[in-house]
């Protein structure tokens, strides 16, 4: 592993440990929800089911095909706010 | 997933151990409640095959492996080791390889959901907020009962008068401001209160999860709250007498009870929705001015009660050096020649006041632990744990030996409010030197208005209304039966003497309340 990778696993282990990681699950779950995020995909996955026939989707088809909108659509307020709530929980707890 | 549901997953169901096994990979690698459990899942959760921890992680249900759904591991593994299940590690699901589909399974969801209630109260979060799924028997019932209300969004259901009893507006009041408490109107409107009480008839609670039902009803005649009034006339009988009451003991006395039940309506113990909600923790820290020595207590809390500019009791202004709102900082800016601009008090000024550190004087000497003897001390009070609703009391009445009077001092409060400055750990990393003002990106100790309750008139005869909000910016004023739309300039240039603010992210904090 290199050193990048190395910090990435260290963190999202005291993530989990600390229980974080489902705190900021929960949150970036709500901050979807309250942006409107989720209905947008939500049409989304019905227009793509619409056009191609329900039998004719595969859940692992429908997830590649909505990754790139999903990730696009996220507001950049949002990622902010998740990023700050990880600094301010790496200033709390030294990873290293 | 067709209708018929996954074969494989039956089959696996025929299997003597197949309930424990799937309860054993929810309680240790996905809803983990104990440290222990966390700590086991941050060390092994990784793919077996490339070790990432990341990749949407999925582990076998037939043996153990985990593997990521990313790079197609648990792929590779579901068809070399013909093991055609696998639980997706974040959310709890089931993928079945064969069928290509997550799996609905009514036991598997069953499992899942007690495990994860299991995990939150060992976290000590409520665990109670869960989104709501009809059970066989509301499922029966709402094919009974084809008719729905649908709800636009601008719709103004839930707005009711409420008929005034004599007297009785400092009940309607706080009736108002609390049916209106979006997480409320949710618990109630979704039947969640499980009446601990020998006898219903005398529960509060049970009283108020009748009232939602008549504010919801669709009926816009005003209510008349005569049960409400006439539980609250039998168990609380101090507040109930035909006479002037306030509004404030009548909140308090929902809202607190002690182990020893000794105020309230309520059953020991019972940790009911209002307790939940308005129950916060208030640090006390006690600095011996000699040795320095800090001894910290923590105390529940179910408002915070704000003594006013003008009060008897309290020292005002706050400290010259303090910054913003104070008088001094408007008479420099102001030109001269014109009357000086003095801003007026604010809430946040009011809370400066209530957190500051406050000497004790010499004739209340505390016994320091660390001097082994009798000193003078400095006392702090910060917030330690804030509840979900805020309730903020401006203390209007001013009863003392000497004289009973109404302060009447104009104090501006926000619509948001950011009680991150009062928090104890504020006060902490300030120490240290590591505060920054002006986290505006952090929405976790945010606040925003919805009700504001008056007092007009005087101290012998006076009157109460409220203020609440509908949606994110509508404002109503309940004048007890009349109810009128109301401007957001109105709103915020009223007296204001209760003022209750629900966590901007509520919902969130419901969900892992530690
Ligand atoms: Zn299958
Ligand atoms: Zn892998
Ligand atoms: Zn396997
Ligand atoms: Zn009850
Ligand atoms: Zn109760
Ligand atoms: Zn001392």
């Amino acid at each position: 592993m290199n050193k990048d990778a190395q910090l990435r696993h260290s963190i999202n282990q005291k993530l989990i440990e600390n229980g974080e990681r489902d705190r900021l699950k929960e949150l970036l779950r709500t901050k979807l929800i309250e942006c409107g995020w989720k209905d947008q995909m939500k049409a989304h996955c019905k227009e793509i089911i619409r056009q191609k026939g329900l039998d004719h989707v595969t859940i692992e088809e429908l997830v590649t095909e909505i990754t790139p909108r999903g990730r696009a659509l996220v507001p950049d307020s949002v990622k902010k706010e998740l990023l700050q709530r990880i600094r301010t929980f790496l200033g709390k707890n030294s990873i290293i | 997933m067709s209708s018929a549901g996954c074969v494989h997953l039956s089959s696996l169901k025929q299997e003597a151990h197949w309930k424990q096994s799937v309860r054993l990979i929810h309680q240790w690698f996905v809803c983990c409640g104990s440290l222990e459990a966390r700590k086991r899942k941050a060390r092994s959760c990784v793919c077996h095959l490339c070790g990432a921890h990341f990749n949407r992680l999925h582990s076998c249900l037939s043996c153990v492996f985990f593997g990521c759904f990313g790079r197609r591991h648990i792929h590779e593994h579901a068809k070399t080791k013909r093991h055609p299940l696998a639980i997706d590690l974040y959310h709890g699901t089931i993928y079945c390889f064969q069928c290509q589909d997550y799996v609905y399974d009514r036991d598997c969801e069953l499992i899942a959901r007690e495990e994860q209630r299991k995990a939150w109260r060992l976290q000590g979060a409520a665990g109670w907020y869960t989104n709501w799924e009809p059970t066989r028997r509301e499922l029966e019932l709402l094919r009974q009962n084809p008719k729905r209300r649908k709800i636009a969004p601008n719709s103004t259901i839930g707005l009711r008068g409420l008929v005034n009893l004599g007297n009785t507006c400092f009940m309607n009041c706080i009736v108002q401001a609390l049916t209106h408490t979006p997480l409320l109107r949710d618990f109630f409107l979704s039947d969640r209160h499980r009446c601990a009480m020998e006898s219903p008839d005398s529960c509060l609670v049970c009283e108020m999860s009748r009232l939602f039902q008549e504010f919801y009803s669709g009926f816009r005649s005003p209510h008349i709250p005569y049960r409400l009034l006439h539980l609250v006339w039998t168990h609380a009988r101090h507040l109930a007498g035909y006479e002037q009451q306030d509004a404030h003991e009548f909140l308090i006395a929902g809202e607190t009870r002690d182990d020893n039940g000794k105020k309230g309506t309520h059953p020991n113990h019972c940790n009911c929705i209002i307790d939940q909600i308005f129950t916060g923790g208030l640090q006390s820290d006690v600095t011996c001015q000699v040795c320095n020595g800090v001894s910290t207590t923590i105390d529940p809390f179910w408002d915070i009660s704000l003594d006013l500019p003008g009060s008897s009791s309290s020292f005002w202004p706050l400290s010259p050096n303090s910054e913003g709102g104070g008088i001094t900082n408007g008479e420099k800016h102001a030109p001269t020649g014109t009357v000086p601009l003095t801003s007026p008090t604010s809430l946040t000024d009011c809370l400066r006041r209530f957190t500051r550190p406050e000497h004790l004087g010499s004739s209340a000497k505390i016994k320091c632990s660390g001097c082994h003897s009798y000193q003078e001390s400095t006392k702090q009070l910060t917030m330690k744990k804030l509840p979900i609703v805020a309730c903020f009391h401006l203390k209007r009445f001013e009863h003392s030996a000497k004289l009973r009077r109404k302060i009447t001092t104009y104090v501006s409060f926000p619509l948001d409010l950011d009680m991150t400055p009062f928090m104890a750990s504020s006060k902490e990393s300030r120490m240290n030197g590591q505060y920054q003002q002006g986290d505006s990106l952090n929405s976790e100790n945010k606040y925003s208005l919805f009700a504001v309750v008056n007092h007009q008139g005087t101290l012998e005869s006076g009157h109460y209304t409220s203020f609440i909000r509908q949606h994110k910016d509508q404002w109503f004023k309940c004048d007890d039966a009349i109810i009128t739309h109301a401007s957001v300039r109105d709103v915020l240039d009223s007296e204001g003497y209760i003022l209750l603010c629900p966590l901007s992210c509520a919902r969130f904090v419901f969900e892992c309340r530690g």
